[in-house]
């Protein structure tokens, strides 16, 4: 066993150290960034910045779901909608601030996400992506008409920007760095999870679930438990969108928000986290910068979309070399010590 | 008189409900033979009116020459979208790619974009703005019977809904692409065993159900007076229910409960707000979902 480890690791090459890669990524995402863009100039491209993170932890999240749990969810925007009004309506209504609304938004949306997976996650294939497009248009159709509670398409303004313990300066930077400790975390929660015992068991299902139930797992409770995580994390999306943009409408979280964040995971490649950050990066920064040209966003997503499914069907960076990369470069999982590295069982 | 004014909902309904059962149709033929939800088919819808208002401004023909000629082009729209988005993943037709899930999800997401991308062109090239049909083409007037007035529209939509339906069933059961059609719906790879050409079948169901959606749109178009390049969405989606509904795969179920999502959406403005009644058909869809998984009509099929 040893010695088949040691020449994989030949095959590679040199390795960085898991502990240095890291520490480059967040020297990248917390100092590199924020410095390149103030250089530049622009409180506008720290919106993008900030959005493009938001749609990081949403693409992520996605994936999770649809790519390793192999559920196609077509109302994954419902449940971001759900974190972004409960974030809003608990810092409007009852003041409560950034460190409270974020958690609880997580936890509205992934309660809803428990409560209507348990009808519908016995539903297979076709069946449940339906499913998840009805329920997002529920969850779209009683925010725009329950205008007592939600303020109906008017949306909800003047939501407070972001405060750390009663600091609230409430520039771009402060926001662009919340948000960054934010999504780091997230896709570190996420990364584990998916490398773990605990994710192989939910890649078996999404293989086989007749078999993976045959081999002693709990196939429905696995699929509830990942899809009640999955809104989780779309809920803190959420609650970061409504709390560095101030405004928010029934309008942002449609149909049309659930395709875009699903055609980030097929662009990036389904089941693989680093291919869903990079589709997300891609698919918000592209039509930013061609935005000058007219507002192709939708149609730059459509086709890039079409293009990769036709000439990339496993995605830019396919779930296997993903899974490599994750477990290799960042000693995710199985590297090294089979022993000591393996958590859950 | 209240009474009066149900019957009138319920007429309101069957008609609305025609229109979904016209588009559901296209659905339940193309998931027959390829087992793929084609999410382009509101897209058809769409193009249908405007297809039809483009002929009216450019050419301006009687109606009964408008709705042929939408047929026809949706026919076109049909073969078009078959060449694009399905025809591409079915490279490998061996019986283990035939059933496997990822060929089918890339066929699902590949009509997704396909419908994204056209829907949005249509939104640059007409403008995201309501257009209007000329008053002259509009199906408004009103008949009157006694207390029980409907309009002309109404009229037009059962009856060529009906004559639709009627030369779909011919089509199906006394012609040789209709029982192609239906044998590739069986079974694919057997009607490849017994010398069907499955690509021209698959082609002929596309241009059925697109033409079966293209005149959907333009008799709401006639009707209501107004499009838009966003009006596929929601009734896509309300035909996709019924089909759901209906159990996938069954022409007949699909209708019925086309007919029934209508008439209730309709009923339902009588007691809710209008805003709540999309939640009509979504609250059918999840309780026939959760109590009936195979649909109201579906025969047991094998997992998938």
């Amino acid at each position: 066993m040893a010695s088949a480890v040691s020449a994989r690791k030949n095959v590679s090459g040199p390795t960085i150290p898991p502990a240095v890669l890291k520490a480059m990524l967040a020297i990248f995402l917390f100092i590199i960034v924020p410095v390149a863009l103030s250089w530049i100039g622009g409180g506008y491209l720290f919106q993008v910045a900030t959005t493009t993170l938001i749609f990081i932890i949403l693409a992520s999240s996605l994936n999770l779901v649809t790519g390793t749990a192999g559920l196609l969810s077509l109302g994954h925007a419902g449940f971001y909608g759900i974190g972004a009004y409960a974030a809003a309506l608990l810092s409007t209504r009852l003041g409560l601030s950034f460190l409270a609304t974020l958690p609880l938004a997580g936890v509205a949306a992934g309660a809803v996400g428990v409560l209507v997976a348990l009808p519908t996650m016995r539903l297979v294939s076709i069946y449940f992506a339906v499913a998840t497009l009805g329920i997002g248009e529920m969850i779209y159709v009683i925010l725009l008409n329950w205008t007592g509670f939600t303020h109906g398409p008017m949306g909800i303004r003047g939501i407070p920007p972001i405060d750390l313990l009663g600091w609230q300066p409430g520039t771009p930077l402060f926001d662009y760095l919340v948000v960054a400790a934010v999504t780091a975390l997230s896709l570190w929660a996420m990364s584990r999870l998916m490398h773990s015992y605990y994710g192989n068991a939910l890649r078996a299902v999404r293989e086989d679930d007749q078999c993976a139930d045959a081999m002693g797992l709990n196939v429905v409770r696995l699929k509830i438990e990942a899809f009640g995580v999955s809104c989780f994390f779309a809920g803190i999306a959420g609650a970061l969108f409504c709390h560095t943009a101030g405004f928010i409408s029934p309008d942002q979280f449609r149909f049309a928000e659930s395709i875009n964040i699903l055609a980030m995971v097929v662009v990036g490649g389904l089941g693989s986290l680093p291919g869903a950050v990079i589709g997300a990066a891609l698919l918000i920064i592209l039509p930013e910068a061609l935005r000058s040209f007219g507002d192709f966003r939708m149609i730059a997503i459509g086709s890039i979309m079409f293009l990769s499914i036709l000439l990339q069907p496993k995605g830019l960076l396919g779930e296997a070399s993903a899974l490599d990369l994750l477990r290799r470069q960042f000693g995710q999982g199985w590297s090294g010590n089979f022993a000591t590295r393996v958590g859950w069982r | 008189m209240i009474d009066i004014y149900f019957v009138q909902q319920i007429i309101n309904g069957l008609s609305i409900g025609l229109v979904y059962a016209l588009i559901a149709i296209g659905f339940t033929l193309i998931f027959g033979v390829l087992n793929v939800v084609n999410f382009a088919h509101g897209e058809v819808y769409t193009i249908g009116a405007f297809a039809g208002l483009m002929l009216i401004t450019w050419i301006a023909p009687p109606v009964l020459a408008i709705v042929l000629m939408v047929l026809a082009a949706g026919a076109f729209v049909g073969i078009g979208l078959e060449r694009l988005a399905f025809r591409p993943f079915r490279r490998f037709r061996d019986e283990a790619s035939l059933k496997s899930r990822a060929m089918r999800e890339a066929t699902l997401l590949s009509s997704l974009a396909v419908s994204i991308t056209a829907r949005e062109v249509m939104n640059l090239a007409f403008g995201s703005q309501m257009q209007t049909i000329p008053h002259a083409y509009l199906l408004q007037r009103p008949i009157v019977f006694g207390q029980l007035s409907i309009t002309v529209g109404d009229l037009v939509i059962f009856v060529a809904s009906a004559l639709m339906l009627a030369s779909l069933q011919f089509m199906l059961f006394r012609t040789r692409i209709g029982l192609s059609i239906r044998a590739v719906s069986n079974s694919p790879l057997g009607a490849r065993y017994v010398g069907i050409d499955t690509d021209r079948a698959i082609v002929a169901t596309f241009a059925i159900g697109s033409m079966l959606g293209a005149a959907a749109g333009i008799l709401v178009g006639l009707y209501d007076g107004m499009i838009t390049p966003q009006m596929g969405f929601a009734p896509g989606i309300k035909a996709f229910v019924a089909m759901v509904m209906g159990g996938l795969s069954s022409i007949p179920g699909a209708v019925i409960c086309a007919l029934i999502l209508g008439v209730s959406e309709s009923v339902a403005t009588e007691f809710l707000a209008s805003g709540w009644k999309d939640l009509v058909s979504y609250s059918f869809l999840i309780v026939t979902l959760v109590f009936f998984p195979q649909g109201l009509f579906g025969v047991g099929r094998e997992r998938a």
